[in-house]
C-alpha cells in the first residue's frame, strides 16, 4: 500500500507522538512510583501489597470476577450472536440496534437501574416472594452477585457484537457440512464454530475481561466497600490514604492483567489454529 | 471533574484577554456541591463588588490538597476550602498562609469554634454540620448510637465507610456509646466488624442514602445535617435522632495558599463569604449551615440546618490532629476488621 516504510512511519508519527505524550509518558511516570522507594529501585511496594490479607482477597476477587464475567458473557454471547446472524436482514438490524442501545446509555445510569431492580422492593424480590420461594426479601444489593450481574450487563453487548461479526465472516456452508457428516451440535460448536470465530472471541474476551477489571462505578455502587475490587481499592488509596505508591502498584497490576489476558487469549486462538 | 478542569483551563487561557477589562483575577478551589447557587449568591456578587475576575476550580478536599502540594512552587489557586483535618495537613506541609483576623471584618461575628478551628491561625471555619442518625420512626427507636447495632435493627442500617467524612465521627460516637473514648477507634471498628455481614452497606456518598431509604433497603444511617434536606422530601416518617451520647459533626474551613500573589483579594473574598448577608442567603437555600452567629433564618430553614449557638457548643468534633495522626491507622484497622 505504501511505497516505502518511511512513508508509513511518517503517517503514523503524529498519532504515536500524541499517544506517547498524553498516555505512555504520564502512565510510565506514575507506574515508576511503584518501583521507587526513597530514591532507590525496589520491589518492596509489591511485597508490602501482597503481604496484606485484604489486598490478596481483593486481587483474587477482581481476577475471579473478571474471568466469570468473561466466561458467562461468551456463553450468552455465542447463543445471542448465533440467533441474530440467522435472522432475516430486517430483524437482524433491529436486534443489533437493541444490543447496541445500552452502549449509548451512561454506565452510571445502567448501574443505578440495578439498585431499583435488585432492591428489597425491586422486581426480583417481588417475583421471588410472590412465587413463595422466600419468606422475606433476599439481600441482593451490595453482594458479589450484584457486582457480577452489573458487570455482565455492562460488557455483554461488546461480546455479542464481536461474535456477530465473527459469525458473519464464517463460511455459510460450514455448519450444514458438519451436520451432514454426522457431527452433533456440541461437535459442531467445538470443532467448527469455535475455531472459525476465535478472532471474535479474542476481541470480545479481551474487551470484557479488561473492562470488568477496570470498571469503577459498577463495583462501587453495587458492591460498595463490602465487595472491594482493585479499582475501588485504588480510589481509596489515592483519595483517602493519599498513598500513591500503593495506588501505582494496583494500577500496574491492572495493566499487566489486561495485557496478559490479551496475550493469553491470542495464544489460545493461535494454538487452536495450528492443530 | 474533567469538565471543570477543562473549563478552568479554558478560563485560564482567556485571562490575557480578560485582563484588559479586569486587572485582578482570584482563583479559588471549592467543593463541587451546589455550584449554580454559589455562582448566583456568592461569585457573581463578589465579582461585581471587587471588579475582579473569579476563576472557580472544583473537587474534593483531598484532591485539592494534592494539587496544592504539586503546585507548591508556583501556586495555581489563591484560596481554597477544605476539611478541618486537611487544613491542618496543609498547614503542617507549609502550603497555607497565616490568616490575619484584623483583615476580616466579619471575623468577630463567627462562632468561637469557627474562628480558629485548628488553633494554628491558618484557617477560618465557614460552615459546620452536625452528624447524627436519620431513621424511620415507624420502624425503630434510636436513643443511643449503640442502637444501630441492635440485632433487630442492624440488618436495616447503612453505616458510613471510614474513608468518608462521616465515618470517623460516627465511629467515635459509637465508641462513646460502647464505653470507649479513644481516638484510635479500635473498639467501635471491632464492634462494626462483628456485624459487618448484617449491615446493609458501608456507604461512600451520602447521596446514595435517599434512594436506599426510599426503596426501604435501609431504615437508618448516620448522616451529616447537610444531607438531611433530601430525606425530608421523601414521603416517609423519617426522624433526626438525638442520641443520649450527643451529636458529632465536622467543619469546613477556608485557607489562603502560601505564595499566592492575590492574598489581599483572597481575604477580601473570604470576608465576603463570611458576611451575615451571604451566610444568610446560603443558609436559607439550605446549602451551608452558617458559621456567622448573627445569621437569622426562618424556622423551616433552621430545622434543616446545624443552627444556633447551643448546637455549635454541643457538637463533639474529633480534633484535627487526632484525625490526621490516626487516619492511616483507622483505615488499616477498618480494612482488617470490616473490609474483608
Amino acid at each position: 500500500m505504501f511505497q516505502n516504510r518511511a512513508e508509513a512511519l511518517a503517517l503514523a508519527l503524529p498519532a504515536a507522538v500524541f499517544a506517547a505524550v498524553v498516555f505512555l509518558l504520564p502512565v510510565s511516570i506514575l507506574l515508576s512510583e511503584s518501583f521507587r522507594l526513597q530514591g532507590a529501585w525496589t520491589l518492596s511496594a509489591y511485597g508490602d501489597f501482597f503481604s496484606g490479607t485484604l489486598n490478596r482477597t481483593v486481587f483474587i476477587r477482581t481476577f475471579k470476577l473478571g474471568l466469570e464475567v468473561t466466561a458467562v458473557s461468551a456463553i450468552i454471547g455465542y447463543a445471542a450472536a448465533f440467533a441474530i446472524v440467522n435472522l432475516p436482514p430486517k430483524g437482524k438490524g433491529r436486534m443489533i440496534g437493541l444490543v447496541t442501545l445500552p452502549l449509548m446509555i451512561s454506565p452510571v445510569a445502567r448501574t443505578y437501574a440495578w439498585i431499583v431492580i435488585l432492591g428489597r422492593t425491586g422486581i426480583v424480590n417481588q417475583a421471588v416472594t410472590g412465587m413463595g420461594l422466600s419468606d422475606g426479601p433476599l439481600r441482593l444489593l451490595f453482594t458479589e452477585t450484584a457486582v457480577f450481574i452489573g458487570l455482565l450487563q455492562l460488557f455483554l453487548p461488546l461480546m455479542i457484537l464481536s461474535l456477530i461479526s465473527a459469525l458473519e465472516n464464517m463460511p455459510k456452508d460450514a455448519i450444514p457440512a458438519a451436520r451432514v457428516l454426522g457431527a452433533n451440535w456440541f461437535q459442531v460448536f467445538w470443532k467448527v464454530i469455535l475455531p472459525l470465530t476465535r478472532e471474535g472471541l479474542v476481541v470480545g474476551g479481551t474487551l470484557v475481561f479488561t473492562g470488568s477489571l477496570t470498571a469503577y462505578i459498577t463495583p462501587a455502587v453495587l458492591g460498595g466497600s463490602k465487595v472491594l475490587m482493585l479499582e475501588t481499592l485504588l480510589y481509596q488509596q489515592v483519595s483517602v490514604a493519599n498513598n500513591f505508591v500503593s495506588a501505582s502498584v494496583i494500577a500496574f497490576m491492572l495493566i499487566v492483567m489486561s495485557f496478559a489476558a490479551n496475550i493469553l487469549l491470542k495464544r489460545l486462538a493461535t494454538a487452536r489454529n495450528k492443530r | 471533574m474533567k469538565t471543570s478542569l477543562i473549563a478552568s483551563a479554558a478560563l485560564l487561557a482567556l485571562i490575557p484577554l480578560g485582563a484588559m477589562a479586569q486587572d485582578r483575577t482570584l482563583t479559588i478551589s471549592v467543593y463541587a456541591f451546589a455550584q449554580d447557587d454559589f455562582k448566583t449568591l456568592v461569585y457573581d456578587p463578589f465579582e461585581k463588588q471587587c471588579g475582579c475576575k473569579l476563576v472557580v476550580e472544583t473537587g474534593n478536599s483531598v484532591e485539592r490538597l494534592a494539587k496544592m502540594e504539586a503546585n507548591k512552587a508556583n501556586p495555581a489557586v489563591d484560596m481554597a476550602v477544605v476539611s478541618m483535618a486537611d487544613a491542618l495537613s496543609a498547614s503542617r506541609k507549609g502550603l497555607v498562609e497565616r490568616i490575619d483576623p484584623s483583615k476580616l471584618t466579619n471575623f468577630e461575628k463567627l462562632y468561637d469554634l469557627a474562628k480558629d478551628p485548628n488553633g494554628d491561625g491558618m484557617s477560618v471555619g465557614y460552615t459546620f454540620y452536625a452528624t447524627s442518625i436519620a431513621y424511620r420512626s415507624d420502624k425503630m427507636k434510636i436513643e443511643s448510637w449503640a442502637d444501630l447495632l441492635k440485632p433487630e435493627y442492624v440488618g436495616h442500617v447503612a453505616f458510613p465507610n471510614v474513608t468518608t467524612n462521616q465515618g470517623p465521627p460516627a465511629l467515635y460516637m459509637l465508641g462513646l456509646a460502647l464505653g470507649t473514648d479513644t481516638s484510635d477507634l479500635k473498639g467501635p471498628i471491632e464492634a462494626v466488624g462483628e456485624k459487618k455481614d448484617d449491615i446493609v452497606t458501608f456507604y461512600e456518598k451520602s447521596s446514595q442514602l435517599v434512594q436506599l431509604m426510599q426503596q426501604e433497603e435501609i431504615w437508618a444511617a448516620p448522616i451529616g445535617r447537610f444531607s438531611w434536606a433530601g430525606f425530608t422530601k421523601l414521603d416517609l416518617p423519617i426522624a433526626w435522632a438525638t442520641p443520649k451520647e450527643g451529636q458529632t459533626g465536622g467543619m469546613n474551613v477556608m485557607v489562603v495558599t502560601k505564595g499566592s500573589k492575590n492574598q489581599d483579594l483572597a481575604l477580601q473574598f473570604m470576608d465576603f463569604w463570611l458576611s451575615t448577608d451571604i451566610q444568610t442567603k446560603l443558609a436559607e437555600k439550605l446549602i451551608d449551615s452558617p458559621a456567622n452567629k448573627e445569621v437569622k433564618v426562618s424556622e423551616a430553614a433552621a430545622n434543616n440546618l446545624t443552627y444556633g449557638e447551643e448546637t455549635a457548643k454541643t457538637l463533639k468534633l474529633i480534633p484535627s490532629a487526632a484525625a490526621l495522626d490516626n487516619r492511616d491507622a483507622w483505615l488499616k484497622e477498618w480494612n482488617d476488621k470490616v473490609g474483608q
